[in-house]
């Protein structure tokens, strides 16, 4: 996928004034899963399975060398083909290869964001193959060539109306149809995709290492139709996907299904151990490309390789009051929202995602809810310090952060201009520093009184009180 | 082969100063409550349905179930005296898909299901109706994970019927698998 993490300012900007829709269904639809979320903990001892999941990642990427040796020898037990991929350009050839063996017309996909990391749809498409999305939210967004604006809910962006005018227009359903109409046409139209499908195509939410078994969650079913009917399958796994037994699959399952959604296991999870077995119904042939692209590199940062233990939930996301304005789209790649935000400058380089970091308020609440406690403000603050070190900060700030400090070192200054501050009626957007602040925010509301003056006022009331 | 030890490599010079961190053991949780009551209430939670009967009773149940149905797809385990007398039609065509669960899991309202028993019947009729022996219902997800025996090709954890929310935030079920989820325990 192209990035476009760069423009984030001016995309996030942008989307407020154009598209004001998608504020009020992105804040709904994460405030939803944000309450659902917390009364799931609450249901658990969620600070000890969270520590749990985040010692077993951590045991898992310190020996990730041993896990991915072990889950690759397994696999091939299972009779599934290993690919190892680098890149998308390492991805494709194998894509490409399955095609042109099975004559491949028609591809079913479940939701992968690492798919979309790879570009596999444009692929696909350009070797003259139809790919279908299966996941609801996921088969719009392809319909309105839109990119996922959520990791777990693409979709969450289209308002109602915005859905019954697409399906209007490419199926004639009335204006007025309902939720359950449209679900219905969508599932005809996918349900012949996958009979007629000879390649079904998936990411994963699990790869045990002891066992080489594929965990993927998911509450339609089209996952486990995209990876039962079409006779051939292919799993894109990232590198940090891996679990070391199987029993791990008994603490993961329930607490993503519950950071993710509040459920305790999502409706569907299929366990797959690779190819249909003789006499059985599913795949002739399965692959699984382990994939790289970033990852590695991750790993070796000192600090930022705490992000690999992310499970993609989504949680970060719904906690997020930045996030929650826009969605994802303004953050310009896959991983939007404060998981995007610590990992893209990651995966892309902080040349290319330097004004991620800078989109949070650093409140903490990102961090609170993370299944597998990635620190994410600590990690936003060390990838500020790096952007400011290579000279990427915004360059308000940096101005800004200039004359703050000229100010600060002068108490004459620093009077006068706090002085100046409260005493301007509103021309704050006439102080070119105030303005790029402001761009973002809502106007600053000075105190009418400096502070040391209101601590005099105070001090004083406390002595008379304290004398009387 | 190049990827791979390029790869490798890549993650052990990563690796080489970091320091090892312990695997965890997952405690066992003990359940005080019973957990075919506990299996049946989250099996409703979950928006499916259950039913517990004994054995010998179990097809009078099914038949009185089942009303309306002109026939079903049936998966390979379930027993013949269990079958109720519908016609046998392919899954692809079939409005009621009735499969035979391997084990069942109590905490979260679960039900696994083999390769083995038939994938096509697991997800394409429209309602499932799956079977569970009682001994075979688990208090937890992990209890039932580490006894299980040589893995199937795919094991399908089914906790409901099929849903979505992706239009408009508005809940739809039977989106693609099964909208209708009933689940009969036999004793
Ligand atoms: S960072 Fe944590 S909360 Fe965010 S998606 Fe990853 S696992 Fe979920």
């Amino acid at each position: 996928m192209q990035a476009k993490a760069k423009r984030y300012p001016e995309e996030a900007a942008r989307l407020l004034k154009e598209k004001p829709q998608v504020r009020t269904a992105v804040t709904g639809a994460t405030l939803h899963f944000e309450r659902n979320r917390l009364k799931a903990y609450g249901e658990i001892d969620a600070e000890a399975w969270r520590e749990r999941a985040k010692a077993v990642k951590n045991h898992l990427l310190t020996h990730l060398d041993h896990y991915l040796e072990l889950a690759e020898k397994r696999l091939r037990e299972n009779g599934v083909q290993v690919h190892w991929a680098e890149t998308p350009e390492d991805a494709h050839r194998v894509l490409r290869e399955v095609v042109a063996r099975h004559g491949v017309r028609r591809a079913v996909k479940a939701k992968s964001m690492l798919t979309e990391e790879l570009g596999v749809n444009p692929l696909l498409e350009s070797l003259g193959v139809e790919v279908y999305e299966t996941d609801l939210g996921e088969y719009l967004i392809q319909l309105l060539g839109e990119p996922p604006s959520h990791i777990v809910g693409p979709a969450i962006h289209l308002p109602l109306e915005e859905i019954q005018r697409l399906f209007h227009q490419r199926f004639g359903t009335p204006l007025e149809a309902s939720p359950e109409e449209l679900a219905q046409v969508a599932r005809r139209v996918l349900r012949e995709a996958f009979l007629t499908a000879e390649l079904g195509i998936s990411g994963a939410n699990f790869l045990v290492a002891e066992t080489g078994t594929l965990a993927l969650m998911e509450n339609e079913g089209n996952i486990r139709l995209s990876t039962s009917l079409p006779r051939v399958h292919v799993a894109f796994v990232g590198l940090e996907k891996l679990l070391p037994r199987f029993q791990d699959l008994g603490l993961f399952l329930p607490l993503t299904a519950r950071a993710a959604t509040g459920q305790r296991l999502s409706t569907f999870v299929s366990l797959l151990q690779g190819p249909a077995r003789p006499g059985e119904e599913g795949p002739e042939e399965v692959h699984v490309v382990l994939v790289d692209h970033g990852r590695t590199a991750l790993l070796h940062d000192p600090e930022a390789w705490e992000v690999l233990r992310c499970v993609r939930c989504g949680a970060c996301l719904n906690a997020c009051p930045v996030y929650r304005q826009t969605g994802g789209h303004p953050y310009g790649y896959v991983y939007s929202g404060p998981i995007g935000a610590v990992l893209d400058p990651g995966l892309l380089g902080l040349e290319e995602a330097h004004p991620l970091p800078f989109a949070s308020t650093l409140c903490g609440a990102c961090q609170e809810a993370c299944p597998v406690k990635i620190p994410i403000p600590k990690l936003l603050l060390t990838w500020r310090h790096r952007a400011a070190e290579e000279g990427l900060s915004p360059a308000w700030e940096k101005a800004a952060m200039g004359a703050f400090l000229k100010v600060m070192a002068s108490p004459t200054l620093y009077r006068l201009f706090s002085r100046a501050l409260r005493g301007l009626p509103l021309p704050q957007d006439l102080l070119p520093l105030l303005r790029a602040w402001t761009q973002g925010r809502g106007p600053l509301k000075p105190s009418p009184k400096p502070f040391h003056e209101l601590w005099q006022t105070l001090k004083e009331a406390k002595e008379e009180g304290d004398g009387g | 082969m190049e990827a791979k030890t390029r790869i490798l490599a890549r993650v052990r010079r990563a690796l080489k100063d970091r320091p090892k961190a312990l695997l965890p053991e997952h405690p066992h949780a003990t359940f005080p409550e019973d957990p075919l009551d506990l299996f049946l209430k989250r099996l409703g939670e979950n928006g499916a349905e259950g039913h517990r009967v004994d054995r010998a009773e179990a097809l009078a149940l099914l038949k009185e179930l089942l009303p309306g149905f002109p026939g079903a797809a049936f998966g390979k385990g379930v027993p013949p005296e269990l079958r109720p007398p519908l016609p046998e039609l392919p899954p692809e065509e079939a409005p009621l898909g009735i499969s035979w669960a391997l084990f069942a899991v109590a905490e979260t309202g679960t039900v696994a299901l083999s390769a083995e028993d038939g994938r096509r019947t697991q997800l394409l009729p429209p309602a499932h109706l799956v079977l569970v022996e009682a001994e075979r219902v688990y208090p937890t997800l992990l209890m039932a994970l580490s006894h299980l025996g040589p893995l199937p090709s795919a094991l399908g954890l089914h906790s409901g019927p099929s849903k979505s929310a992706d239009i408009g935030q508005v809940m739809v079920k039977g989106v693609h698998g099964p909208g209708r989820l009933m689940v009969v325990v036999l004793i």
